[in-house]
């Protein structure tokens, strides 16, 4: 028996008390979660809830290039696998790298170079495994911004973080962060990223139709949302360290000093025998 | 008969070496900084110092690390990071190839590095009824999967590193553990001046041999002993971005003593 999933476009995208379908307003980020060092086997790891879309990403490296006549004798090569999981789609897709896969690795990867300094690994490679256990729209974008969390996780260099999201036009408006099927049946996507040590364009695709001011006006919100996630990811980062800080803190006032730890001992199976009693 | 001079039983093996200057101990919790974060506009008193690099006129972090001032240098001291060798570093190294002209070890680092026979001679005495008879040279027979304390004779960034066992506690291990921590955290393993690697020595009565590429050996009397130390190494691990850890480390090891029951 075969799934009855209606794989059609919606031509309302937009409610009529001027909502989405999702019930988010028209320039509202989908929720964003995201944690640090979540692979141990890995030199740096980072991962990503983005509304439907959950992200692993992992860092190696750098270490030696195979085959070795990829390398590059003056510099050092990054080298990014965006792959999807079988499951992650409604329909079963294919497990070898797609088209679509090869591409979008190669556009993640142009991205985040500018951030590196390659110059100082020659002839050697940084690997960034991006695996998209789930997908729903806007996952390139996803991506870069886990990649840029892995690869601070890791202790490389990075000039600064790169942020991603996109922006699309459903039913002759604009629209912050596409879900799947705003993707699908929207009117324009438009995936952006930005460097922050620079503010520059670092990833720009366009794909529809938009007259210019709209583009402008596309190029604004982006510019705004992503200074929100910027700040997310600042905060990923810094939560796996502060998280142990703010522990110590707290048990300092509960800290026994050694001479005191038999009492204490003892004292508890007192009230635990006195406890058990009592019931 | 070819005896080795071997180090005498007992010997404490503790490197102690000044490695990282900037103490994270002396004052309180550092600020935590990311990549990219401005840490000065102001370049007249200020100059980029390690970790750090000039963008425009802002001084701003490479890394995920704490941000240290030192006269009027700001340093960004990394949390996690790869070991880059470096000429005189004692390593831990693991033999994963031989081949009649060289052995390979991996050194935790991009490349591995590579020992020749030229670089393992030692002297060795034969006798004859139990007198020194004369002095021979020869080389040593290393095996995949041992354990070699190795310096690093030549490094750079285009070249694998040269290795040696010629000198002191060089050679390999025949007992012990290996554990292995991120490289930028050795520091707080040793502590200002080798105080938080005695504490560990005198209170777990353990050899620890602690090296720049992030793998420590130890030694100890018996497991009870070796597994605390352990426990305190990752403890260290763990929090080394914290303040006053030595104190909270001695700490650490008198409860755990109590708990486990050894001395």
């Amino acid at each position: 028996m075969s799934l009855l999933i209606k794989d059609e476009s919606i031509e309302k995208l937009i409610r009529e008390d001027g909502k989405r379908l999702d019930g988010r307003d028209l320039l509202e980020l989908r929720p964003i979660k995201m944690e640090v060092g979540v692979i141990p086997n890995a030199n740096g790891s980072a991962k990503i809830e983005w509304g439907g879309n959950k992200i692993f990403a992992a860092v190696y490296g750098p270490r030696e290039v195979h085959p070795r006549h990829d390398a590059r004798p003056d510099r050092g090569i990054l080298r990014t696998f965006y792959r999807m999981a079988t499951f992650s789609v409604m329909e079963r897709k294919r497990p070898a790298p797609s088209r679509r896969e090869k591409e979008i690795s190669m556009v993640i990867k142009n991205a985040i170079e500018p951030v590196l300094f390659l110059e100082l690994y020659p002839d050697s490679a940084i690997e960034v495994f991006l695996e998209v256990i789930s997908a729903d729209g806007g996952s390139r974008c996803a991506c870069t911004t886990v990649a840029a969390l892995a690869l601070a996780d890791a202790g490389i260099p990075m000039r600064s973080l790169i942020t991603s999201v996109a922006v699309g036009k459903a039913n002759g408006k604009i629209i912050l962060d596409c879900s799947g099927e705003e993707d699908k049946s929207g009117e324009a996507d438009l995936p952006c990223a930005i460097t922050w040590y620079n503010n520059q364009i670092s990833l720009l695709q366009f794909d529809g139709i938009m007259n210019i001011e709209e583009f402008d006006e596309s190029l604004d919100i982006i510019k705004e949302s992503l200074e929100k996630i910027h700040q997310m990811q600042k905060e990923a980062l810094k939560k796996k360290y502060l998280d142990i800080r703010n522990n110590i803190k707290s048990n300092k006032t509960k800290t026994i000093s050694p001479n005191k730890i038999e009492e204490k001992i003892e004292s508890d199976n007192l009230e635990n025998q006195n406890g058990g009693e009592r019931q | 008969m070819i005896t080795i001079d071997q180090k005498k039983e007992g010997e404490s093996i503790v490197e102690v070496e000044d490695i990282d200057e900037i103490d994270i101990d002396q004052m309180k919790d550092k600020e935590l900084v990311v990549p990219g974060e401005i840490l000065s506009e102001d370049l007249t008193n200020f100059n980029p110092g390690r970790g750090t690099t000039k963008q425009g006129n802002k001084i701003i972090s490479l890394f995920v690390g704490l941000k240290v001032i030192r006269k009027n240098y700001i340093n960004v001291i990394p949390l996690r990071g790869i070991y880059t060798p470096t000429e005189g570093d004692k390593v831990i190294g693991i033999v994963i190839d031989k081949n009649p002209v060289k052995w390979k070890l991996d050194i935790n680092a991009r490349y591995f590095g590579i020992l020749k026979p030229s670089n393992t001679v030692m002297r060795a005495q034969r006798f004859k009824r139990g007198r020194p008879e004369r002095e021979e040279k020869s080389t040593y027979k290393f095996n995949v999967g041992d354990v070699l304390i190795v310096k690093i004779m030549q490094a750079d960034r285009l070249h694998h590193p040269e290795l040696t066992v010629q000198g002191k506690y060089l050679g390999r291990r025949n007992s012990g553990k290996l554990i292995e921590i991120p490289p930028p955290k050795i520091p707080r393993v040793i502590g200002r001046k080798g105080s938080m690697i005695n504490l560990l020595k005198n209170m777990t009565k353990c050899n620890i041999f602690v090296t720049q590429n992030g793998r420590i050996w130890i030694q100890g009397e018996d497991f009870e002993h070796e597994t605390l130390l352990i426990d305190t190494i990752h403890k260290i691990e763990a929090e080394a971005h914290t303040s006053g850890l030595t104190d909270r480390i001695k700490e650490f090891i008198i409860n755990e003593k109590t708990k486990r029951g050894i001395n």
